[in-house]
């Protein structure tokens, strides 16, 4: 499954700065419904829920649907705490999960 | 005397060429009217806002929608949305959920937030599948909802099959 991402956010910041999150993904999001050219449709495969969790603690949420673009940018800010790894997961049609970390150094 | 014309080529018996032109006139004369009498199985969209607030009428105000106001290709359209918030436990934006009434599923985003999230300011990119108007209402930890909209004058719609 095509499946990328590429997360643009700071290495480093200061304990309660705030940070913006840049999330752009790689995939098709299908949303179904189109010829397949042999008679049938294709069946929709979007991913339908990212969510990110830092320090313990989930901070952000999207859930999407079929109006969500192929190829899905998003972008939000989160208060740095503490340093660790912010871990994006990815929940797609069926099941499947992709899961990415980044590293943020708390100073 | 035979006819140099080939019965091959003949006109189709009962669609007299007067009849395909009146035909055509009629169908333009169709797509023409309003939009309601094409698409009555859309739902209007202040009841698509009505069910996710649960009846309450959100206010304007405190919340930016920043959407271009014509877009060449509906299948990626940049939005962003702010809410003026403190996102303190106290006062903070819930979540943020984006409506395209003429989409086929008109409910295209939901951005839960809370109090970790420093500020309320958010983006992404969307499909869009006809010119029309997009709302972005906020849930408020406090009780209120939020509402902004745009329109959008979408050249090439998302959603052409095979597209």
């Amino acid at each position: 499954m095509p499946f990328n991402a590429r997360i643009t956010m700071p290495a480093e910041a200061r304990a309660g700065d705030i940070i913006e999150i840049r999330v752009l993904t790689r995939h098709p999001m299908d949303r179904g419904g189109q010829s397949d050219g042999k008679g049938g449709t294709v069946p929709r495969m979007i991913l339908n829920r990212l969510t990110a969790t830092y320090s313990g603690e989930q901070v952000f949420r999207l859930d999407m649907n079929t109006g969500i673009s192929a190829n899905p940018f998003v972008s939000f800010t989160t208060r740095a705490v503490a340093s660790g790894d912010i871990v994006f997961e990815w929940r797609e049609d069926g099941g499947a999960t992709y899961t990415r970390t980044a590293r943020l150094v708390v100073t | 005397m035979s006819s140099p014309i080939s019965p091959h080529s003949r006109r189709p018996e009962g669609l007299s060429r007067r009849a395909v032109v009146a035909g055509g006139v009629a169908a333009v004369g169709l797509a023409a009217l309003p939009p309601r009498a094409q698409a009555e199985d859309l739902q209007p969209l202040a009841e698509l806002i009505a069910r996710i607030t649960e009846g309450a009428v959100p206010k304007r105000g405190k919340i930016t929608l920043d959407i271009p106001q014509l877009v060449e290709n509906g299948n990626s359209v940049d939005v962003k949305i702010t809410v003026e918030s403190p996102m303190t436990e106290a006062d903070h934006v819930r979540w943020i959920h984006l409506i395209a009434d003429k989409n086929p599923f008109p409910d295209m985003a939901r951005f839960h937030l809370g109090p970790r999230c420093g500020r309320a300011e958010v983006a992404t990119t969307l499909r869009l599948a006809a010119s029309q108007k997009v709302t972005a209402v906020a849930a408020l930890s406090t009780g209120g909802y939020v509402v902004a909209d745009g329109d959008v004058v979408v050249t090439l719609s998302a959603c052409i099959d095979g597209g």
